[in-house]
């Protein structure tokens, strides 16, 4: 009887031990991505910032830097323009590599067998703002871009910086709504706890 | 919170411990000085009555509404 107990108990041990397994897993392979994407974004960041100090300096040099992004034709026409479109880039990208040092920081500090702290949560509502702000920065820039074209600046090349305005918005509202439901998760817990 | 918790005063009036209550009761000692400084947000029924049980008192002797 015993045995028989045992024996139906078992492959629902062993689901649950690799189920746990799995998402350990998964855990620390997504931790390694985050890490990649982040090294990636700060080495763009970085190389669109010399790129920015060049084309004021030392035009001649870009085209041998990163993405060759060379807007000198545009800061000889319009300084004004040129500031606006470069800081557009260099705030988002900086957003950019900020917002997975949140994610990096955040697996690194989050303790998997108890996940529902206040600081999990903040960083998970922090992630949606700079989401949200990095969304609507790229946004405006595309528009800022899309002017500029009608007054006969070049903007082909710089569209990739802020094609993804609108899945950037759209994640920052799923994370939003993830992170309210984390912060009454958390309050509900609370209130578990300090029940006597 | 306008409901206070005197438990302490019913535990003085039994000349009870806390480290006593908690064995009588079967709660810890950390349950019972967090309803006791007040902090806890709920209370069960089935714990007021144990309590109610050992310290043969009323629950209204160990919870007070004050505006």
């Amino acid at each position: 009887m015993f045995i028989n107990k045992y024996l139906l108990r078992l492959p629902k041990l062993l689901i649950l031990k690799f189920m746990s397994k799995t998402n350990n897993f998964v855990f620390w392979g997504l931790y390694i991505v985050a890490w990649l994407i982040f090294v990636g974004l700060s080495i763009e960041a970085g190389a669109l910032l010399v790129n920015f100090f060049f084309s004021i300096y030392n035009p001649e040099i870009v085209g041998n830097l990163y993405q060759k992004l060379d807007l000198s034709e545009m800061y000889y026409e319009s300084k004004m323009a040129f500031f606006g479109i470069y800081s557009f880039i260099l705030i988002i990208s900086i957003l950019k590599a900020y917002l997975f040092y949140i994610v990096i920081h955040l697996m690194h500090k989050m303790d998997l067998s108890k996940p529902f702290s206040s600081f999990v949560a903040r960083q998970i509502s922090l992630l949606s703002y700079f989401t949200l702000t990095i969304g609507i920065l790229s946004y405006v820039a595309r528009q800022s871009a899309k002017n500029l074209m009608h007054h006969g600046f070049v903007t082909d090349n710089l569209n990739h910086f802020w094609a993804d305005s609108q899945a950037f918005i759209i994640m920052a509202a799923v994370i939003y709504i993830i992170s309210v439901i984390f912060a009454k998760g958390i309050e509900l817990q609370n209130d578990n706890e300090l029940t006597i | 919170m306008p409901i206070v918790v005197n438990l302490d005063v019913m535990m003085a009036k039994r000349k009870m411990s806390l480290n006593e209550l908690s064995e009588k009761v079967e709660l810890t000692l950390s349950n019972l000085s967090i309803l006791k400084t007040g902090k806890a947000k709920a209370i069960r029924f089935s714990t007021l009555e144990a309590i109610c049980k050992v310290l043969e008192c009323q629950p209204g002797d160990i919870l007070e509404f004050v505006e």
